[in-house]
């Protein structure tokens, strides 16, 4: 049942993973690819405040959160200045200095690793504690994206994407949207850190080196971008297809390149044959209510 | 009242306005012309706080606008069709309209249904995929959705039919006279633009080389030389 619990865990974060990155890359045209950077913030950061501290595991979790949210404004704020094109490069750089901080630093263990993090709930009530906090968090983090697409809010956002001036001369702040859309992007993936950090109390910089953004953006892409199922679709089946391959009892050695080949052939195919992904992106207008205001539907 | 005071922006080394001064009634047309590089548009992005002055103040009923943001002043009451990216190309009409007034009032839309009825006959079709002209409309509608007081439009004329012009010119007289809105309008098109506007300025390398009537003008055409 262990085994069981720890697949619905794994794929519990990764939906929240690649919810939240969806939110800053589809919803908001953000191109990024720091956010397993944000996951390693927020995993380090209640990791080291609980363990050697004495932080309350839930109260360093949320400070996970809010190290994740002050490190996207930091690399936001100098970088959409410009363009998304720098964003992207700046993410990149981010990433790879970031982890090599970290690699440097004693408190946060170094590239050994960072062991003995505090169990949170699954001492005092039971593994299924865990899950049940894990899923709980999926699905509200699936159902907030889901209310900020479909919200004005939401709809600010898509026009946005659309063209950025007319976006200004229509009285609204594009640069402060990307950073909230960024910031709340990046304390979700925080957070879920923090919850990864507890749950498997080992975490090394490696869980979230460059590797791992290509599996989150796999996920996003595969799924549907701009789309609420999509990220759950995507991470469900791309963790689920290795988890299935361990059944087939091959060796090590071959089951690895099998994973690899299958990651990339899906996104081959998917490039080709459907590159709006498996669900296709939703009309976050439809649910308004315009004929009462205009005389006509919408 | 809108008043710009020695207003002196540039870019770099280079100097687009140089002690630009000019003072606006509530409600007025202003027409701004002079050649490429004059610094019509500058004029228009400094008054929205897109270009911050060397020196100099714009100042809109007492609020200095160079100091604030152009989304602050789109909600303070300037609002600006720029020449070009004025509506989100992949949204509706009606989308692009209800983006505008979320933050003003969305029930605003049937005036400017009223006011423009080819938006209203439209009002499901992509925006990217109307006229040049239904797209201009469509920029304006926008700009009133933000209930503005002053409306800045750079080259509304540009690459639009002459037929299509002149009704985008009538459209802004009915704009100022049924809601109040005062309008700068910067233009190439002078004879056009002559029918709407009250006042003018011509702007000559970031200065102002005539400021008068739009009838001075009209009966000057010594002047034109300057556009």
């Amino acid at each position: 049942m262990e085994y069981v619990y720890g697949i619905i865990i794994i794929v519990g974060l990764y939906v929240v993973l690649a919810t939240s990155f969806n939110l800053i890359i589809g919803y908001g045209g953000l191109v990024s690819i720091a956010h397993p950077v944000f996951f390693a913030l927020g995993a380090y950061t209640s990791a080291v405040l609980s363990r050697d501290f004495g932080v309350p595991v839930l109260l360093a979790m949320f400070a996970g959160m809010v190290v994740a949210v002050v490190a996207s404004v930091a690399l936001t704020l100098p970088t959409l200045r410009v363009s998304g094109d720098y964003l992207l490069i700046a993410s990149i750089g981010f990433q790879l200095g970031l982890l090599e901080v970290i690699k440097n630093l004693r408190f946060t263990g170094g590239p050994g690793g960072f062991t003995n993090i505090p169990p949170f709930l699954i001492r005092d009530f039971g593994r299924e504690s865990y899950v049940i906090l894990v899923l709980a968090v999926t699905i509200a983090v699936v159902l907030l994206v889901r209310l900020i697409a479909r919200s004005d809010y939401g709809r600010a956002m898509s026009a946005m994407r659309d063209d950025e001036q007319a976006f200004a001369s229509v009285g609204r702040d594009a640069m402060w949207m990307k950073i909230v859309i960024f910031g709340l992007g990046s304390g979700i993936a925080g957070f879920a850190g923090a919850l990864y950090a507890h749950y498997y109390r080992f975490i090394t910089p490696e869980q979230f080196e460059i590797l791992q953004s290509a599996a989150i953006l796999t996920m996003v892409v595969v799924g549907g971008v701009r789309t609420t199922w999509g990220p759950v679709v995507g991470a469900l089946l791309l963790q689920a297809l290795p988890q299935a391959l361990t059944f087939l009892h091959l060796p090590p050695s071959v089951l690895g390149p099998i994973q690899g080949l299958l990651f990339t052939g899906l996104v081959l195919v998917f490039m080709f044959v459907r590159p709006q992904g498996l669900v296709p992106a939703e009309n976050v207008w439809r649910d308004r209510t315009p004929r009462s205001r205009t005389g006509e539907g919408g | 009242m809108l008043q710009v005071h020695n207003l002196i922006a540039g870019y770099g080394p280079l100097t687009a306005l140089n002690d630009v001064s000019l003072s606006l009634q509530a409600g007025a047309r202003l027409g701004v012309f002079g050649h490429n590089g004059a610094g019509k548009t500058t004029l228009l992005r400094c008054i929205m706080g897109a270009v911050r002055p060397v020196s100099g103040r714009v100042e809109v009923d007492s609020n200095d606008t160079c100091a604030a943001t152009v989304a602050d002043n789109v909600r303070r009451g300037i609002a600006f069709v720029p020449q070009g990216h004025n509506v989100f190309p992949n949204l509706s009409v009606e989308q692009n309209l209800r983006i505008a007034g979320l933050l003003f009032d969305p029930s605003f839309v049937s005036q400017v249904y009223e006011l423009f009825p080819v938006l209203s006959e439209r009002r499901q079709q992509r925006a990217g995929s109307m006229s040049g002209g239904e797209q201009q409309m469509l920029a304006l509608g926008m700009a009133l959705m933000t209930r503005p007081k002053w409306l800045l439009l750079d080259e509304p004329s540009t690459g639009l039919a002459p037929v299509i012009v002149r009704n985008v010119m009538r459209r802004l007289v009915d704009i100022n006279e049924r809601m109040g809105v005062g309008l700068i309008v910067v233009e190439q098109n002078v004879p056009a633009t002559l029918k709407v506007v009250q006042q003018v300025v011509i702007l000559r390398s970031g200065q102002v080389a005539f400021a008068g009537s739009a009838a001075e003008l009209a009966g000057n055409t010594d002047l034109w030389k300057w556009f």
